[in-house]
């Protein structure tokens, strides 16, 4: 019981590096198992789950710009993976990553067209800069809801979801609709070119169909200014702690709702990067046709990579050999390609599920261990 | 004029108080037994599927059955994550809403041969008129006339519920198991397969609704059609304060403010705005009853938390 309540801190060397084995291993069986379950539906298709599992392979890999694909689709479900996880070690969910990048794209293309008059070393910096504080003002409404009135994020960021939604709707329909002959495409007019993210296609001799850009990078960046953030800065710490045990933190004068509000911003600010790759680096305008349901999957990023944002990178690329993968299936195979999403639900549930018997093992050999030290030595009660 | 679009939209509303109050009772089950369940939504989502199909293949009253058990097939999931492997519980909610989509679109093409929708006017139930209350005048009785003869089955599933949670030996243990496990345990309560059974009732209440609202409201499947409500009923829910009676107010309300966007348009005030405003009512609303009310909320104590008793 005592080793419950100590908890982490006190964990020796040897049994971390045993957890963090056990993880791996932990992902392995997991992938395995998902791959298993997957087959058994696949095969109820009549299709051959070895070729359909190659197929994926093959197309996610096969080229320099299938990998690129792969990185692409990775971009966007890094920053929402790095913004479920940041929230998530404060004790928070959330949930309305989706509402926040499609109001930080809103944003985005308002900048985009109406700043224009910005030299393009300006403009896209001011272009993202407005992403990031639309997506952070629309994540502020739920944190401070929760601080002031207690109303639970989960519940207010759906529904915050549900207007960032409509007020994209009207926004392309009226102040931002396109003014250009095909009045029907509902969408804003094409942003300037220099608003638009430096791709990274040409310079690495790629089709100019792979919408690889800069924002790459930015996300591998992000992944490591977060590992700082939550480990190697104060803020961090207090989120941390405010996250496994709000009673201690309080008692050791952290103030919990000014730590929530913060990081729920800061998650904000990462999911304001969402929907970025695809407005500046794919699109060029804001139209209807948008990208859903990032957010959610970012939830899926989160956890596949245990909250860490090395997890979160790779299962992130993981997510985005699947998504890949799913072109080939259309092509190559009579399968429905929802199958892969059938396949990453049942991948992130024995994933989670691995990682809590891993978790429980190590806890109670530890446990044990204790148990002889302290038969070996009972003077201290 | 807006008189006589009252009755229309108070039937409207009727309707997805129906989606609403069904589902949240379901999720009032599984929270006063320990589990939060945010997967309402995707499990709606199976229930408008397998009861679309059951409806086509077997007739509407098998169809709405057949909603019902796949809800309760499905949620096992979300009770063995939960509840024998400690998943949290948001977490494997998201994924049931995650996968239940995948789900949907898989079972729409082997189905009905595409991916998002079934052919329309699937078979549905009679409907029927409310006696008395038909008559009403200035138009307020045809939101009483023509009804499906499930909302008012969904009015007297307060009764059934408040029976089983209150006067049931099933009710209180269960109840036990959602405020305080260790102590049940300490009685000889087994938490586990109670808190199985919460989460079982809430995947067939809410397979229920969904297969209600694809048999009886829209007459068919179309991808997308529960449109969150899975959500907005957690909201009714909390709002009610897991009390049978109060979510059935919170669910009223919910249901009317949806049918707003859709039945009351034409409304003085509510003519002004635009139509995507208009939309975002039923989320406004639902975001200031819960700032404003919560405060007087009193969730189940031990909701969310995983036990791990002595079975574990």
């Amino acid at each position: 019981m005592a080793t419950a309540v100590s908890g982490a801190p006190k964990r020796s060397r040897s049994s971390r590096l045993e957890l963090i084995g056990g993880q791996i291993l932990a992902f392995v069986g997991a992938a395995l198992f998902a791959g298993v379950i997957g087959g058994i539906i696949i095969v109820l298709y009549g299709e051959n789950p070895l070729f359909v599992y190659a197929t994926v392979l093959n197309y996610a890999t096969a080229r320099p710009e299938d990998i690129a694909q792969v990185a692409e689709n990775a971009t966007p479900l890094i920053f929402s993976g790095l913004a479920v996880a940041v929230a998530f070690k404060a004790g928070m969910f959330n949930i309305g990553v989706e509402g926040q990048y499609i109001i930080g794209m809103l944003t985005a293309a308002i900048a985009a067209l109406y700043l224009d008059r910005l030299p393009g070393v300006l403009l896209v910096p001011a272009v993202v800069l407005s992403a990031v504080l639309g997506a952070a003002a629309w994540a502020a409404i739920p944190a401070i809801l929760k601080v002031k009135t207690g109303a639970h994020e989960v519940v207010t960021t759906i529904m915050m979801n549900g207007i960032a939604i409509s007020l994209v709707a009207w926004a392309i329909l009226n102040p931002l609709k396109s003014t250009g002959e095909q009045s029907v495409d509902l969408r804003t007019n094409l942003f300037p070119g220099k608003a638009l993210m430096p791709s990274l296609a040409e310079p690495l001799g790629l089709p100019s169909s792979v919408h690889l850009t800069l924002l790459f990078p930015i996300a591998l960046l992000a992944c490591a200014l977060v590992w700082f953030f939550l480990y190697r800065t104060r803020l961090g710490y207090e989120v941390r702690a405010v996250g496994s045990s709000s009673g201690s933190a309080e008692a050791g004068g952290i103030s919990i709702g000014a730590a929530q509000i913060k990081v729920f911003l800061i998650s904000g600010v990462l999911a304001g990067f969402v929907g970025l790759n695809h407005l500046l680096g794919d699109k060029g305008y804001l139209g209807n046709n948008y990208e859903v349901g990032l957010g959610f999957a970012g939830i899926a990023v989160a956890f596949l990579g245990r909250n860490h944002p090395v997890g979160i990178a790779l299962s992130a690329l993981l997510i985005g050999v699947l998504i890949r993968g799913e072109d080939g299936i259309a092509l190559s195979t009579e399968l429905p390609t929802e199958v892969l999403i059938i396949l990453q639900g049942v991948l992130i549930l024995s994933v989670v599920v691995a990682y809590e018997l891993v978790r429980r093992t190590v806890a109670r050999r530890q446990l044990r261990e204790e148990a002889v030290v302290e038969a070996a030595a009972p003077a201290e009660a | 004029m807006p008189l006589i679009d009252l009755g229309a939209a108070i039937a409207l509303g009727l309707r997805y108080f129906t989606i609403l109050y069904l589902t949240a009772l379901g999720g009032l089950f599984s929270e006063r037994s320990g589990i939060v369940n945010i997967g309402l939504e995707g499990l709606m989502i199976v229930g408008t599927i397998m009861g679309a199909w059951g409806t086509i293949e077997y007739g509407p009253v098998a169809g709405l059955l057949i909603g019902a058990l796949s809800g309760l097939v499905f949620s096992m999931v979300h009770a063995l994550a939960t509840v024998t492997f400690h998943v949290d519980h948001i977490v494997s909610g998201v994924v049931i809403n995650l996968v239940a989509v995948g789900l949907a679109r898989f079972l729409s093409a082997l189905f009905f041969g595409q991916a998002t929708q079934s052919d329309p006017g699937i078979p549905h139930l009679n409907s029927i008129d409310i006696p008395l209350l038909d008559k009403l005048p200035l138009g307020l009785g045809a939101a009483f006339s023509n009804m499906s003869p499930v909302v008012p089955i969904a009015f007297l599933m307060a009764i059934p519920t408040i029976y089983v949670l209150n006067r049931t030996r099933f009710g209180l243990r269960l109840r036990s198991a959602g405020e305080n496990p260790e102590a049940a345990e300490t009685l000889g309560v087994r938490v586990a397969p109670l808190r199985y059974a919460g989460v079982g009732i809430s995947g067939a209440f809410a397979g229920f609704a969904g297969a209600f609202l694809a048999i009886e409201i829209n007459q068919l499947f179309r991808e997308g059609q529960t449109q969150g409500l899975g959500f907005i009923a957690l909201a009714a829910l909390i709002l009610g304060n897991w009390a049978p009676i109060k979510v059935m107010i919170g669910s009223l309300l919910f249901g009317i403010a949806q049918a707003i966007p859709l039945r009351l348009s034409d409304a003085p005030v509510i003519s002004l705005l635009p139509e995507e405003f208009i939309r975002m009512i039923p989320y406004v609303v639902t975001i200031i009853a819960i700032a404003g009310f919560v405060g007087r909320v009193n969730p189940p104590a031990a909701a969310g938390r995983a036990y791990e008793g002595s079975a574990a």
